[in-house]
């Protein structure tokens, strides 16, 4: 199992289009996913999940992946939040 | 039996076809339960709804081309994803196995379920993605029932008229492409997504017809007349008579238009006038080209800036912006910088704080100057593109010569360092003012030679003039250029413009208005710039006009007193010379 906290740092946070890359993403990889943030926990495979938790630029949130492949799963994960889901392409 | 009725037309254009009903769904499902023993079978049913739904998405997604295809990709990717979304679809199972609901009644239940969270989020944005949540649900209700549902018809819908309650832009695009000939929906409105996408793709919908769906049967034949949101179902050889009429006439009018295509836009009397093109899309850029406009006199950016995350690059704008100059081809164009208010800002990402008067409130050049970043992007990007061909610089709102002399310096400093960089920077950039701030327009004067022109942008200038929302249906007719104080200020700045030898432009929708077209000519105006769609028609009258008898009506259109005056004057101004 590994968990990491991550800053939101794109302008409008988790928003749909983000949100639906962060889906798309995960949806590559076998483990299981769970976005938490100011105690409310979400199935990070879900887009609803992820929509609704809502978390804004700034926010922290925490992902815990547990499965085989959990360690490029998170990879992909950090790449994405890192690159601002590629907003600026 | 005949019967007649009509909504709001939406679009232009004629059509007589078949009328294909689709019911609205989802909202008035009763609770509806199965037989312990029916589970497995409802599951099934359930999931083969859904697997069809995804493949449905999947074939619009491919269908689907050019501009539309980047406006509705976003949201069909949103909705593919909702198709798959394990709390969805663990919910719904959950739903039906043990609580023995129906498909249709457990996807109504999760739907509500989850559109009341949405509803509880504190973001407008978030809010509006519920509609995302009932298209794709409402897909799979019509896969439920895709026994009496037409829309499937294996021999497409050539020649049909579709009449339900509301239509989404994706089904819009898709039903085109299947030969349907007209819409006509009981809800909605003309300015919807779905109205401008029917517009581009030139077929006639009506909106708003609120008894569409009592007065037509399946099968009817029915006559749709857009341009008047007139629907006759059943017509009867009077009305026959009357379409076969109006389409010869549509079609002898876009005959005699596009013969005037490549003329010149000159008067009677030898007077040439320039006719630009208000443009924010490549379509409108290609379409200018191709009727001959002189250019692009106003090209709108906040495309670049809406239904986004993030500001666009420098990078991204350059690219548009140089787009638009290589396909005018040596034409000049005229970009306007980011026209937006804190109303919308939020929306691309810009967190203002919210004004209780948007349209009196940090809005167009004074948004510019607060988010200096963004400012100086955009202009960057702009600079950028004047090395490939002539750009001219239009500012928007602009109420004081400080605001033009601090984009000068801005200009001035941008240029120096993207030169310092290495890039090609035009020698002569033009900077205009849009005039719509009535401080603006009566201070002209002593604005005027710190910018190379003037556009009037009536649309506001009229509105703030009469104090009127222009969008605010209960004025009735409130809301008019034909308004004394309008004509003469619009008569003064022309001439200010003449005075000091500074081009002076109307962009507003006046001048694509061919009612108004001998109005503002014989008021001195000599350069507009309007949409393409209406180019044809306004040459056509400057190519009728006798400028100078015109313009020696001037005085008589500025004594008048009151609106019947100017409504009079007009009239002698419509008289043969």
């Amino acid at each position: 199992m590994l968990e990491r906290q991550i800053v939101v740092g794109n302008r409008l946070g988790l928003h749909a289009r983000a949100a639906a890359r962060l889906v798309q993403t995960l949806a590559r990889f076998q483990s299981a996913a769970v976005l938490a943030r100011a105690g409310r926990e979400v199935n990070a495979k879900s887009i609803m999940g992820v929509m609704l938790l809502a978390a804004p630029k700034g926010s922290t949130v925490t992902l815990r992946l547990s499965g085989v492949d959990e360690e490029e799963a998170m990879q992909a994960v950090l790449d994405l939040f890192e690159s601002r889901f590629d907003e600026d392409a | 039996m005949r019967r007649a009725f009509s909504g709001i037309g939406a679009t232009r254009g004629l059509a007589l076809g078949r009328a294909c009903i689709v019911q609205p769904q989802a909202l008035d499902i009763a609770e509806e339960r199965i037989e312990p023993g029916r589970v497995e079978a409802e599951l099934e049913r359930l999931h083969e709804a859904l697997s069809e739904a995804r493949r449905e998405l999947i074939a619009v997604r491919e269908r689907i081309r050019g501009a539309i295809a980047l406006e509705l990709g976003e949201f069909l990717d949103l909705h593919a994803l909702l198709l798959e979304d394990p709390e969805l679809l663990s919910g719904l199972d959950q739903l039906i196995r043990t609580g023995h609901y129906s498909a249709d009644y457990a996807l109504k239940l999760q739907r509500d379920r989850l559109a009341a969270v949405f509803d509880s989020i504190d973001d407008p944005y978030m809010r509006s993605r519920r509609e995302d949540l009932d298209h794709v649900v409402g897909r799979v209700h019509a896969a439920l029932h895709r026994g009496g549902d037409c829309v499937d018809a294996p021999g497409g819908l050539a020649g049909e008229v579709l009449v339900t309650d509301t239509i989404a832009p994706s089904e819009l695009a898709q039903l085109t492409e299947r030969g349907i000939v007209a819409i006509v929906t009981a809800q909605g409105s003309a300015l919807s997504h779905s109205a401008i996408l029917a517009r581009s793709l030139h077929l006639p919908l009506v909106v708003g017809a609120h008894e569409a769906l009592s007065h037509v049967n399946d099968g009817d034949a029915i006559m749709v007349d857009a341009g008047s949101g007139q629907v006759i179902v059943e017509p009867n050889a009077q009305d026959l008579r009357r379409f076969r009429q109006l389409q010869r006439e549509n079609e002898r009018e876009q005959r005699q238009l596009a013969r005037l295509k490549r003329k010149a836009t000159r008067t009677r009397d030898e007077v040439d006038i320039a006719l630009y093109a208000n443009a924010e899309s490549r379509q409108d850029v290609s379409q200018a080209l191709e009727l001959g406009a002189a250019g692009i006199g106003l090209y709108r950016t906040e495309f670049l800036f809406l239904q986004r995350n993030e500001l666009p690059t420098e990078e991204e704008q350059f690219f548009a912006y140089r787009d638009v100059v290589l396909g005018m081809g040596g034409r000049p164009v005229t970009i306007r910088t980011l026209d937006l208010g804190a109303d919308k800002a939020d929306s691309c990402g810009l967190a203002l704080g919210a004004e209780p008067n948007p349209a009196l409130g940090v809005r167009g050049i004074r948004l510019s100057l607060r988010e200096h970043g963004l400012f100086r992007t955009q202009l960057r990007a702009i600079l950028r593109a004047s090395g490939y061909g002539p750009l001219r610089i239009l500012l928007p709102m602009v109420s004081c010569r400080e605001e033009v002399l601090a984009v000068r310096e801005l200009l001035l400093e941008c240029t120096r360092d993207l030169r310092d960089e290495g890039h090609e920077i035009a020698e002569q950039v033009e900077l205009g003012a849009m005039i719509e701030v009535p401080a603006a327009a009566l201070a002209l004067a002593g604005m005027i030679r710190h910018v190379d022109f003037v556009s009037i942008g009536t649309n506001d200038l009229v509105q703030y003039l009469l104090a009127a929302d222009r969008n605010n249906d209960q004025l009735g007719s409130i809301y008019s250029p034909l308004h004394p104080a309008v004509l003469r200020l619009l008569h003064e700045i022309f001439a200010l413009g003449r005075r000091t030898r500074t081009p002076v432009l109307v962009c507003g929708e006046v001048a694509g208005d061919e009612r108004y077209t001998r109005l503002l000519l014989a008021l001195g105006l000599t350069r507009f710039s309007l949409h393409p769609g209406s180019l044809l028609q306004v040459r056509r009258v400057v190519r009728d006009a006798d400028l100078h008898a015109l313009r020696r009506q001037a005085p008589a259109l500025l004594r008048a007193a009151d609106r019947a005056g100017i409504e009079r004057a007009l009239q002698r101004l419509e008289a043969p010379e």
